[in-house]
């Protein structure tokens, strides 16, 4: 078992989060969540995931200050995919300057992440 | 007793300070009422809270199996069953219908889809319904919300046929369906329009507009040339948005409109365009326009002057507002640079100097 | 017969207090019953407002949000980090360093990669000179910020050169100490776009108090109930006069007031009718006054709107030092504004404006003090001829303690039934208690600084004009 691989998944939208969960559970990743930035930091220090998928915008602490505190106090390269929702464009560029990997616009398709998740991981 | 001393010292009281009395009486039965009351509804608020979560939480694993189990098994089936019958009570319609929205607005493609499906399986679709025909303009507007939220396409004509409802609220719902739903072809409502389009209502339709990439031909031109002022102007800015060159000649037209705002926008807007006919119309009459006409013509001049123009920015680099002065100024200093070093030499007036410097340096 | 007289004085007296105290009370509740109305009514209404639409919009008007400072140094950097995080697109920021002794200046070149650039002032209204200059950042993370540095010349002259340098269509001028919420532009800019049939001139917002809340980065994040009873005896007063009076007041079209904290001000007409006065102390109100004067006078149809929704959150006063300083220039502030535009009071020229508000604030909120004081003065005259009969004045005491408790509690559940703001446990309870006790540890302090004011008004002539002075926690909720 210790082979699956591992994400962190930070998403405030509780719905969304189960349903993305149940999803790539289904394919066979290991899935630890986080409801809001600060929740995210603690999962990823302890776990050491292989993705990090984040919306841009949750309470206490943004996907922006996410990224910038696993790219430059982490100093890790896990790959990070960024959620955004329409008018978040400006945001967008900062998260790919900061060092995300990827973004998705909301709203997205399920099987659209699924498909990228895989690309990255495989 | 001592009640009765109270009675007895009460009737000899004159009839004001009774009146006093009976007032102060009253209102404190009153405070402690609603101390009380205040209590109750304090805490009542907050166990709703919890309780709201909990069916929330609920709610959510149930749309998830539904939406994960095989499409007509026994598990979705159940599902829906315990759905409908939830929905009778008025507090679970509510959460329920947060739940589908909260991840409808999320999601898109097949889940969407399944999502309305659902909406439409437990019977919400047709309490909105219901909704749509009620006697409070409160109770129109959520239903009218609603349908658009789950992108339900066949309310369109009863929804239309509310386009000149009394409310504004309705109204401004009618028309964020239509356009949330039907985008450009959705916009028919502005021949029917009789009421006002507020500015902020012309935004958001311009931001769903934006929003949808597929963007049809439509043709402007009737809304160009309506009564209504603001159905004008709200086509000006689709023109202006959406590069609607095709209708420039119409927009020339609007250049004699008896409207101050909609003879400005027209300026912005065929300026925008790059347009070169209009420049000379406005130009030869541009001392009867307005103040804001003028300013407008200023603010899109650059791209449209030639050399042909000196006489008009010379002419203007004395106008008595600050913006046209600088404006013109400028445009000199660009288009003949040896005019704006003579009149630098030349000026003895201290404004004007500081102008000039400034432009010199920027 | 002299006696005679002599009591028909006394009664005439007693009758005028009757009087005075039945209108003020009528006056209150109908205040009351008009904003429960008007609250409902906004709630219902705000309930179909997508705010999300039009923050994204970069088609939405453009606003700058003008803040003056005064050796701000203690906090200027984060306080324009927080104005820099408004969700609205289409704004900028406009700091405007009204010769601060500090080093508020540096502070900001530094954090904020200011240089000096080349900049034309448009001196539609007359102000002080700039000092340093104009600053704009070469980060282009903070485009958005222009820092004026210019020479003192008090809060009125300093939002002035920000309305000469904002080529924006409209401009919300703030103290620079507040924390607005992401959404608040977007919220107060509302009212102008959705008028078709009238023309909105201004906008009002609430201010609320942020003593003790917890605030990171320019974010609220947790709402609390301060320790103090000043504090909290504030809270209550603000709660009662933005959700009840003004709620009311705006129904009625009769604003007054705008708080010089944070309202939002069509540029156009704040410019065309000569901007901020800067000879009073009392500028903000002076301007919707002047503003609303005008458009009567054109014979505009116009509004003056507001929005209760709780947007901007500052530091009130914690100690009676500087509470009562603040009060004192408020007292000062409107005793002005009335002097000057007495040409409006009773005057059916303008309206309701002339026959509804400014008699209103003429009799209840300028002159309330001054017959509390005379009150209290005649009654311990006739405590001392031993004229008083005790269990009549009781009887008047309770009714006037109940009538303010329960407006108090009306405020409250205005607040719980609205925002909610309160949430924990216990402060419901925290709020009552400071309800019952307010008439006793605030109100002294109100009405002394009310009295202290119009002295200084009258008889201290070098405080009259003085220079505006701020306290570090000093507010204009007014």
């Amino acid at each position: 078992m210790d082979n699956l691989k591992k994400i962190v998944l930070a998403e405030d939208n509780s719905t969304l989060s189960l349903l993305l969960k149940f999803r790539l559970e289904k394919e066979g990743f290991q899935l630890f969540m986080a409801e809001n930035g600060k929740e995210a930091v603690n999962q990823i220090e302890t776990n050491n995931p292989d993705l990090i998928l984040t919306d841009i915008m949750m309470p206490y602490i943004s996907g922006l200050e996410l990224i910038s505190h696993v790219r430059n106090k982490l100093n890790s390269k896990t790959p990070i995919i960024v959620f955004s929702s329409a008018g978040q464009e400006e945001m967008v560029l900062k998260a790919f300057n900061l060092g995300a990997t990827d973004f998705m616009g909301k709203p997205f398709s399920p099987n659209e992440l699924v498909i990228r998740v895989k690309r990255i991981l495989s | 007793m001592d009640f009765d001393v109270f009675v007895n010292y009460y009737n000899q009281l004159p009839f004001l300070i009774k009146v006093v009395w009976i007032i102060s009486v009253i209102l404190f039965i009153i405070i402690i009422v609603s101390i009380f009351y205040l209590k109750i509804y304090r805490t009542r608020l907050r166990n709703s809270t919890a309780e709201t979560q909990k069916l929330v939480t609920e709610y959510e694993i149930q749309l998830i199996n539904y939406l994960y189990a095989e499409e007509g098994q026994e598990e979705q089936n159940s599902i829906i069953e315990k759905l409908t019958f939830c929905i009778s009570s008025k507090s679970k319609r509510k959460i329920i219908k947060r739940v589908l929205l909260k991840l409808k607005k999320e999601i898109s493609g097949e889940i969407a889809v399944a999502i309305q499906n659902l909406y439409r399986q437990i019977g919400l679709l047709n309490f909105a319904l219901k909704k749509l025909d009620h006697q409070n303009w409160y109770v129109v507007a959520m239903g009218i919300r609603e349908l658009k939220q789950f992108n339900i396409k066949d309310a369109h004509d009863a929804i239309l046929h509310h386009v000149n409802h009394s409310s504004k609220e309705v109204r401004k719902e009618v028309q964020l369906y239509l356009v949330s739903l039907f985008h450009f072809k959705g916009l028919e409502f502005l021949t029917k329009i009789e009421t006002d389009l507020s500015e902020w209502d012309q935004i958001q339709l311009l931001e769903v507009l934006q929003k949808n990439e597929d963007q049809q031909d439509v043709d402007i031109t009737p809304w160009l040339n309506s009564n209504n002022d603001s159905v004008v102007m709200f086509s000006l800015k689709i023109a202006e948005i959406f590069n609607q060159y095709e209708v420039q000649n119409h927009i020339i037209e609007l250049l004699h409109h008896k409207n101050n705002i909609i003879r400005t926008k027209a300026i912005l807007v065929l300026g925008g365009m790059q347009n070169l006919d209009f420049k000379h119309e406005v130009m030869n009459n541009f001392e009867e326009r307005t103040l804001e006409e003028q300013q407008a013509l200023f603010k899109i001049f650059e791209p449209l002057v030639s050399n042909n123009d000196e006489w008009f920015l010379l002419k203007y680099s004395e106008h008595y507002n600050f913006e046209i002065r600088l404006e013109a100024l400028r445009l000199i200093k660009n288009f003949s640079p040896d005019k704006f070093a003579l009149f630098k030499e030349t000026t003895n007036n201290g404004q004007f100097l500081e102008m000039l410097n400034f432009l010199t340096d920027n | 017969m002299e006696s005679l007289t002599g009591q028909h004085i006394i009664l005439i007296i007693h009758y005028f207090f009757f009087v005075y105290g039945f209108l003020a009370i009528g006056s209150y509740l109908f205040l009351t019953v008009v904003s429960a109305f008007e609250t409902s009514e906004y709630v219902k209404k705000n309930k179909f407002v997508d705010y999300s639409e039009i923050l994204a919009s970069s088609i939405s008007p453009s606003i700058s949000i003008i803040a003056p400072a005064y050796n701000e140094s203690l906090n200027i950097v984060e306080n324009v980090r927080s104005l820099l995080s408004s969700h609205y697109v289409n704004y900028d920021v406009i700091i405007v360093n009204d010769g601060s002794k500090d080093d508020s200046l540096e502070l900001l070149i530094n954090a904020y990669d200011l240089v000096k650039v080349n900049y034309l002032v448009n001196k539609q209204i007359p102000t002080k000179p700039l000092r340093a200059g104009v600053f704009k950042s070469t980060n282009p993370a903070f485009e958005k910020l222009t820092v004026i540095d210019k020479e003192n010349g008090g809060k009125a002259d300093a939002l002035n050169f920000g309305l000469n340098v904002s080529s924006n269509q409209y401009v919300a001028c703030i103290d620079v100490d507040c924390l607005l919420l992401e959404d608040s532009l977007q919220k107060m800019i509302k009212p102008f776009l959705e008028a078709t049939d009238h023309k909105v001139i201004a906008t009002g917002g609430v201010i609320r108090i942020a003593n003790s809340c917890t605030i990171k980065d320019g974010k609220l994040l947790d709402v609390n109930m301060p320790k103090k009873m000043i504090e909290r005896a504030q809270i209550l007063e603000y709660l009662r006069s933005f959700l009840l009076g003004r709620m009311a007041w705006s129904r009625l079209n009769g604003l007054l007031v705008i708080s010089g904290a944070f309202g939002l001000f069509d540029k156009k007409i704040a410019i065309e009718v000569g901007g901020y006065d800067t000879k009073t102390v009392g500028e903000d109100m002076e301007l919707i006054v002047r503003m609303r004067r005008v458009m009567e006078e054109q014979k505009v149809k116009y509004r003056v709107a507001y929005i209760p929704d709780p947007l901007c959150w500052t530091e009130a006063p914690d100690n009676y030092r500087i509470f009562i300083s603040q009060r004192n220039r408020w007292t000062r502030g409107t005793i002005e504004t009335l002097k000057m535009h007495k040409k409006i009071g009773f005057n059916p020229k303008y309206g309701a404006l002339g026959l509804l508000s400014y008699p209103y604030w003429l009799i209840f909120e300028r002159l309330a003090p001054i017959f509390e004081v005379v009150g209290i003065i005649y009654f311990t005259v006739l405590m001392m001829l031993n004229y008083v009969r005790w269990d009549f004045s009781l009887a008047f005491f309770s009714l006037a303690y109940l009538f303010t408790l329960l407006l108090s509690i009306a405020a409250i559940y205005s607040e719980e039934l609205t925002y909610h703001q309160y949430k924990k446990k216990g402060t419901g309870f925290k709020l009552l208690l400071t309800a019952i006790l307010e008439p006793i540890v605030l109100h002294p302090f109100v009405l002394y600084a009310a009295v202290r004011g119009n002295y200084d008004y009258y008889f201290n002539k070098k405080k009259k004009w003085g220079v505006m002075q701020r306290k570090g926690m000093g507010t204009t909720a007014t």
